[in-house]
């Protein structure tokens, strides 16, 4: 007997969950995860309703700072978009941070053997780059599974650390080292190869609408198309697939150098939107952000441009509330687990039952 | 320079270096072994490690005593690892989601409490940490002695994990319901025994060993924390699960395996052989891949592992 027997009740699934159950079983995790939040900054003596101030006027108190809102969700869109690809699919990309990396560095491979030329010859090779390059690198992954038989999950993983690794060669003393530079970090790329800005005294760049772009596209992929079909059966009926005939090794791959391209353009858009060099610090964790920004979104891809703009808002309020506050801006990864186990546990709780059972 | 590596106090140097990074992969492999032989795969094994690696050290640092660092830092594991269970076993939810999420929390409240905790992010506190305990006569074999039994407590205990989970796994009636719990549960659940009470516990078990592994990477040897210090060990420890194929011994050599690659690349580095150290540093993460792509069994993976069991 299990303790909910003891008690008299038994948890059982439920065919379909009522949207009223769920929002109320979502609303109270979340309302269960800021409290946490709020006790984590009473611990550090941060009044948290202050502190929330602090970072809601970070976030969106000046047209200044909503448009840096945007800024930080630009890259999220595209990891979060990328990971709710993969895992629509049910195949478990937990590669996005590396191939946020190789986007971003085969971008920059290919832009900078055209710099000085035009921008019209150079911005559709940076964005081409990172799609081949952060889709190659998760195309390894999909070979390894599908002719090698290596669990996804570890491949991406163990892929995340090599490149890191890769970058850094590239990096210290080697070819892309900055000539006479202190840092880790390439020189600065052409002026003419940058995104454009969006709007004057604003760091808002293009990459922005290509995420909303790539989002539409990735809706209608999934939504309108044979291959969106394909992904969607991958995620619920594999059956199904063998039974029509699919080739199981080519979805595979196919999801895979799609998501791997969209997370690519996350590195582009760093890169050529925001720091101007390829340097390690301007393209970490924003693959592993992605994968919560992707589930909160529940995997849809309006869902994930909403999730990413609310972390986009955490991560610029947060400086602003540690200049204003103190409190580390760090506080913001473990804010961003936290709601994450709490809204999976409301959304596993609403898909339950309770029955009571004769004792 | 090879020649160098050929020396016999360096063949001893980086062999008894292995014994010691082994430790708290291995610590954490047996752990995870456990666990999913009772059908549950723990992939917030990084996250579980990071965070107890840190209170070890805030709890030594506050305590003044390692042993009470250790303590916290088990009890830490134990913690994660409970909601981790609650999570996927009561709730059911999509264990890799849930790891990752774990791990995620790891990383974002060990740099936060450290930063809330010592201001001056660059200069964090150094800790003492545990020292060599010689056993007696044994330390003074020729060769074997330095290697071997040289080492540290934690070391020896993680060694002696091995044959502990060897036995309690396949000579004790708990044990075998545990791998009953991954392999068939409804049989078990059949004979009235409850499924879920054994994955919880196998589950627990893994994070107090992920929290003692985590725990020697900075009671045991670094003295300090240092964000991300667990640097993927986590992660290696559920590949060599893996490759072991879920049986202790060859869980052990894939750790001792792993562990040397890194005690070379330490030693290659130290006598300044000519190859860039960011090739050595990736050099276990391209083995992993490696060594699940060309491995020939793959038997061993228990039946249910990843699945939650549903009572009809």
């Amino acid at each position: 007997m299990t303790l909910t027997e003891r008690l008299g009740l038994r948890l059982e699934p439920r065919a379909e969950a009522k949207t009223l159950d769920r929002v109320l079983a979502l609303a109270s995790a979340l309302l269960a995860a800021l409290i946490l939040c709020g006790l984590l900054f009473t611990a550090v003596g941060v009044n948290p309703l202050s502190a929330l101030g602090a970072l809601l006027q970070g976030a969106f108190g000046t047209w200044r700072a909503a448009t840096e809102t945007l800024v930080k969700a630009t890259p999220l869109i595209f990891t979060g978009l990328a990971t709710a690809v993969a895992f629509r699919a049910r195949l478990w990309n937990i590669g996005a941070e590396g191939q946020v990396f190789a986007g971003a560095m085969f971008a920059y491979w290919c832009q900078s053997a055209l710099a000085g030329t035009s921008p019209f010859l150079q911005l559709p090779v940076v964005m081409g780059g990172a799609l081949v390059g952060g889709g190659l690198y998760a195309g390894l992954a999909a070979i390894l599974k599908t002719r090698f038989r290596v669990d996804e999950v570890i491949s991406t993983v163990m892929l995340n650390y090599i490149i890191v690794y890769a970058l850094s060669l590239l990096l210290l003393k080697g070819p892309w080292s900055e000539a006479g530079g202190f840092f880790e970090q390439t020189a600065k790329v052409d002026p003419a190869s940058q995104l454009p800005i969006l709007f004057d005294k604003t760091r808002l760049h293009l990459g922005f609408l290509v995420a909303l772009v790539a989002a539409a596209l990735v809706w209608l992929l999934v939504r309108r198309t044979p291959m969106g079909f394909e992904i969607r059966a991958a995620g619920s009926n594999l059956r199904a697939l063998e039974v029509q005939g699919t080739n199981k090794a080519r979805v595979i791959l196919m999801v895979m150098l799609i998501s791997g391209a969209l997370a690519g353009l996350a590195g582009m858009s760093e890169v050529y939107g925001v720091h101007y060099r390829v340097k390690a610090g301007a393209l970490a964790t924003y693959g592993y952000t992605g994968i919560i920004v992707a589930i909160l979104g529940q995997l849809n891809p309006w869902g994930v441009v909403i999730a990413a703009i609310l972390f986009g808002a955490l991560v610029n309020g947060a400086t602003f509330m540690q200049i204003k506050t103190g409190v580390p801006s760090a506080l913001i990864y473990a804010i961003e687990a936290i709601i994450l186990l709490f809204y999976l546990a409301g959304w596993a709780a609403s898909s339950f039952r309770l029955r009571r059972i004769r004792a | 320079m090879i020649a160098d590596l050929l020396e016999t106090s360096i063949i001893i140097s980086i062999l008894a270096a292995t014994v010691r990074i082994a430790t708290p992969i291995l610590l954490a492999a047996i752990g995870e072994m456990i666990a999913e032989r009772s059908g549950v795969y723990n992939m917030g094994l990084e996250g579980t490690m990071l965070m107890s690696a840190f209170t070890a050290y805030i709890g030594a640092y506050h305590t003044g005593s390692l042993w009470l660092g250790v303590l916290i830092a088990m009890t830490t594991g134990g913690l994660m690892s409970l909601v981790f269970g609650f999570l996927v076993i009561s709730l059911k939810v999509e264990q890799i989601v849930t790891g990752l999420a774990l791990n995620l929390l790891g990383s974002g409240l060990s740099i936060f409490w450290l930063r809330a905790a010592f201001a001056n992010a660059g200069q964090t506190p150094t800790i003492p940490f545990f020292g060599n305990v010689p056993i007696p006569l044994l330390s003074d074999i020729p060769f074997l002695g330095p290697i071997l039994f040289d080492q540290k407590l934690l070391t020896y205990l993680a060694f002696l994990a091995v044959p502990a989970a060897w036995y309690f796994l396949f000579r004790t009636r708990y044990g075998l319901e545990l791998r009953c719990a991954g392999e068939n549960p409804k049989a078990l659940d059949i004979k009235g025994i409850d499924v879920s009470a054994r994955q919880y516990a196998a589950v627990v078990f893994g994070g107090l060993m992920a929290g003692l592994g985590g725990a020697f990477l900075t009671v045991g040897s670094a003295a300090r924390f240092v964000p991300e210090m667990t640097n993927g060990r986590g992660w290696l420890a559920i590949v060599i699960v893996i490759a072991g194929l879920w049986r202790p011994v060859p869980v052990l050599l894939a750790t001792l395996a792993f562990s040397f690659l890194d005690a070379l690349q330490l030693q290659i580095q130290g006598i300044g052989v000519a190859i860039p150290y960011q090739l050595l540093l990736a050099m276990p993460y391209i083995c992993a891949i490696l060594a699940l792509a060309i491995r020939r069994s793959r038997s061993g993976a228990p039946a249910m592992l990843g699945i939650p069991y549903w009572r009809k």
